[in-house]
């Protein structure tokens, strides 16, 4: 998933001169319209109490760091919704659910379906697979007009099966074995296959993990479960089909996504369809419910797929360009590229190559290689399309390395909790300074900062293919003012010695609101 | 002989009795499930007056798995790889156990006839045979005349 690239020697100085100014404003601002609990366990509670009792004892409970308390700042009043949108532009409903649980859904949907329209849970159950499990509307379209819907799902032939003659015997169009008539069975289109040939086909077709999706061996009418189960021979072929076949089921409903951790099969249920995060609360993945990769904004999911593969592509070829020199392919001698030729000729081995796919030059002449087109016009435009291409490599190195430098910084912030941990721990337990209380403002601020770092390296890949003009200007404007509080806060957060919490809480409220500010455009619109 | 499935044996027998036109295809005399295959290319096509030689094994699985084909002779084709190899929805995911090598012939036979450069296995060539179609082609007769012309 991460860019390996290893161009990255050239260092950046994280630190951006801090914005002058407006700090203080900007904290007062954001303490009036919203609420910020950010701090400890006890005001959090007498904050809560004053509305609700029942989430009262249901987040006195929570054991989790103070995080998920500063993302819940505003449950006030109903009438403050869109406050509430604006407080946390990542507010997201979804439930993590079992597979047992999903099961119930969806079996729930299949009866419905066919106890309304009195067809086999089996041929329901494909259906609603068919169309995205939207129950309403199969109903609709099936009492418009039965016979186009289920045609149209390719569950039922375009023509009515042509009576077979009357002979007990039948020739297998498969084996071409000649066999009893009721050894013969088929899906309701006019294809009649021997049993034997079924098991053979079905148990392939489970094999390369095709369920659902099992046509009929002489056209493209589905098979129900009704029919594959019991053709398959074995429990392990039977399981195997169900297992995939839930999954299958689980892809088609635009309400459910596996949680790709590790492992993990927890499904998450979200009713929108959105670019927005998910922690499963088994495994604590994170990523994008939309595209199921790690979370990415203020990047979307079509963008942040390009840069990824771009990284990927890109990293060899970044490597060329910038080394200068390459090894020879046939006796690792070390060349240097000191003119425009791409042929190349290694003065140690005398072995003749293309400097930009490392072939033997020889098959370059007849062969349709992919760096052909090169060699086709070796002239002048040549030149300036390669003074372009540097030019395209220079921007995109900047967005890399910075992207990649956040990303190391994460990483190192990472050891830096641990060692606050350690620090802390020793504190509190020699009782030379404070609690545990006074001391989860700071826990709270690394994983602010780790959440803040996140965004930001997530902002180069969505800055790097954003247009010129005002608004790249804006966003770049924004994005280097959230850098440089989020490095005012790393500074602090790695030098606090004490348990007050003034100045660190002032540096929180302003990373926070500046991600905030940076995320709302993109999460809103 | 021994072994082999009652269903190539009729195939085989069915290919030999009334062979596709344009297109022969000889089991080989130690391997009944190896068949040695030439198709000629197709008239109208920048492949008209070629003759090209494929390759064509029934793996064991087979009909449940689709025949392995391959070309043999060179040919300057979107869908047709430099090791010969052939994009074509019925040698992978659209074979289906009631297809025979017959069909699988004559789809490969269309396929010469209609190139499809927006289902590429050889890229160079698909994008040439998109963006100029008039060079592809000469590209393509050039390559039968080369390769495909008095080569058995
Ligand atoms: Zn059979
Ligand atoms: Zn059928
Ligand atoms: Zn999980
Ligand atoms: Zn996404
Ligand atoms: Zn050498
Ligand atoms: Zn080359
Ligand atoms: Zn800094």
């Amino acid at each position: 998933m991460h860019c390996r690239s290893r161009i990255l020697a050239s260092k950046i100085d994280p630190h951006l001169t801090p914005s002058a100014g407006g700090h203080i404003n900007c904290v007062r601002n954001h303490k009036e319209r919203f609420c910020t609990k950010v701090w400890t366990k006890q005001e959090k509670k007498s904050t809560m109490s004053n509305n609700d009792n029942e989430s009262d004892v249901e987040y006195s409970e929570t054991e989790e760091c103070g995080y998920d308390d500063y993302y819940n700042p505003c449950n006030d009043a109903d009438n403050e919704t869109m406050n509430q949108k604006k407080c946390d532009p990542e507010h997201f409903e979804f439930e993590c659910l079992t597979v047992d649980q999903v099961d119930r859904l969806l079996n729930e949907l299949v009866e419905t379906l066919s106890s309304r329209l009195r067809l086999t849970p089996s041929l329901s159950k494909l259906l609603l697979h068919a169309h995205n499990w939207a129950l309403d509307s199969v109903i609709r379209m099936y009492l418009e007009d039965s016979s186009q819907l289920l045609v149209q799902s390719k569950l039922k032939p375009e023509k009515p099966p042509v009576v077979k003659t009357l002979s007990k015997t039948l020739v297998c169009p498969i084996c071409i074995m000649m066999l009893p008539k009721d050894v013969f069975c088929g899906i309701g289109c006019s294809h009649l296959f021997c049993k034997g040939c079924w098991n053979t086909y079905l148990e392939t077709q489970v094999m390369h993990g095709v369920s659902t999706a099992t046509e009929c061996m002489g056209c493209s009418v589905m098979a129900t479960e009704d029919f594959v189960l019991p053709l398959l021979a074995t429990p392990q072929l039977k399981e195997r089909y169900v297992r995939h076949a839930f999954s299958d089921y689980v892809r088609s409903h635009p309400e459910l996504r596996f949680c790709p951790g590790p492992n993990c099969n927890i499904i998450i249920r979200a009713k929108e369809n959105k670019s927005k995060r998910i922690v499963c609360n088994s495994c604590k993945t994170t990523f994008c419910f939309r595209c199921g990769s790690d979370y990415h904004a203020p990047t979307d999911c079509e963008t942040i797929r390009h840069w990824l593969t771009k990284c990927a592509d890109d990293s060899e070829t970044a490597n060329y360009i910038s080394a200068h020199t390459k090894v020879c392919p046939k006796c690792q001698i070390c060349i240097e590229k000191n003119g425009g030729c791409n042929h190349m000729q290694c003065y140690g081995c005398k072995h003749d190559f293309c400097w930009m796919c490392l072939g033997d030059w020889k098959t370059h002449g007849s062969e349709y290689y992919r760096c052909s087109r090169y060699e086709e016009n070796p002239n002048v435009a040549n030149e300036s399309s390669h003074a372009r291409a540097k030019e395209a490599l220079k921007k995109y190195l900047h967005y890399f390395e910075r992207w990649e430098n956040h990303a190391k910084s994460l990483r190192l912030e990472e050891q830096t909790l641990q060692r606050i941990r350690e620090r802390i721990q020793c504190k509190v337990m020699t009782g030379t300074d404070g609690t545990w209380i006074d001391w989860q403002c700071l826990l709270d601020a690394a994983a602010l900062l780790a959440r803040c770092r996140y965004t930001l390296q997530y902002t180069y890949p969505y800055a790097y293919y954003m247009d010129a003009g005002p608004r790249k200007e804006l966003f770049e404007y924004q994005q280097a003012q959230l850098e440089a509080e989020i490095e005012n806060l790393s500074w602090k957060v790695e030098r606090a010695e004490t348990t007050d919490r003034g100045d660190l809480g002032i540096q929180m409220d302003v990373c926070e609101k500046r991600r905030t500010t940076l995320l709302q455009d993109f999460l809103e619109s | 002989m021994a072994g082999l499935p009652r269903r190539i044996i009729k195939e085989t027998q069915r290919l030999m009795a009334e062979p596709v036109p344009g297109i022969s295809a000889v089991p080989d005399e130690q391997n009944a499930r190896y068949f040695h295959v030439v198709v000629a290319g197709p008239e109208g096509s920048p492949f008209e007056g070629g003759v090209f030689k494929l390759e064509l094994f029934l793996p064991e699985e087979y009909p449940m798995s689709a025949p392995k084909v391959r070309f043999m002779t060179k040919i300057y084709h979107p869908n047709i790889d430099k090791l010969g190899r052939i994009c074509l929805d019925i040698l992978k995911d659209k074979w289906s156990p009631a297809l025979q090598i017959r069909t699988v012939l004559l789809s490969i036979q269309a396929l010469l006839s209609a190139p499809n450069p927006d289902d590429p296995l050889a890229n160079d060539v698909a994008e040439l045979w998109k963006v100029n179609e008039a060079e592809a082609i000469r590209n393509a007769r050039e390559w039968t005349r080369t390769y495909a012309m008095g080569n058995i």
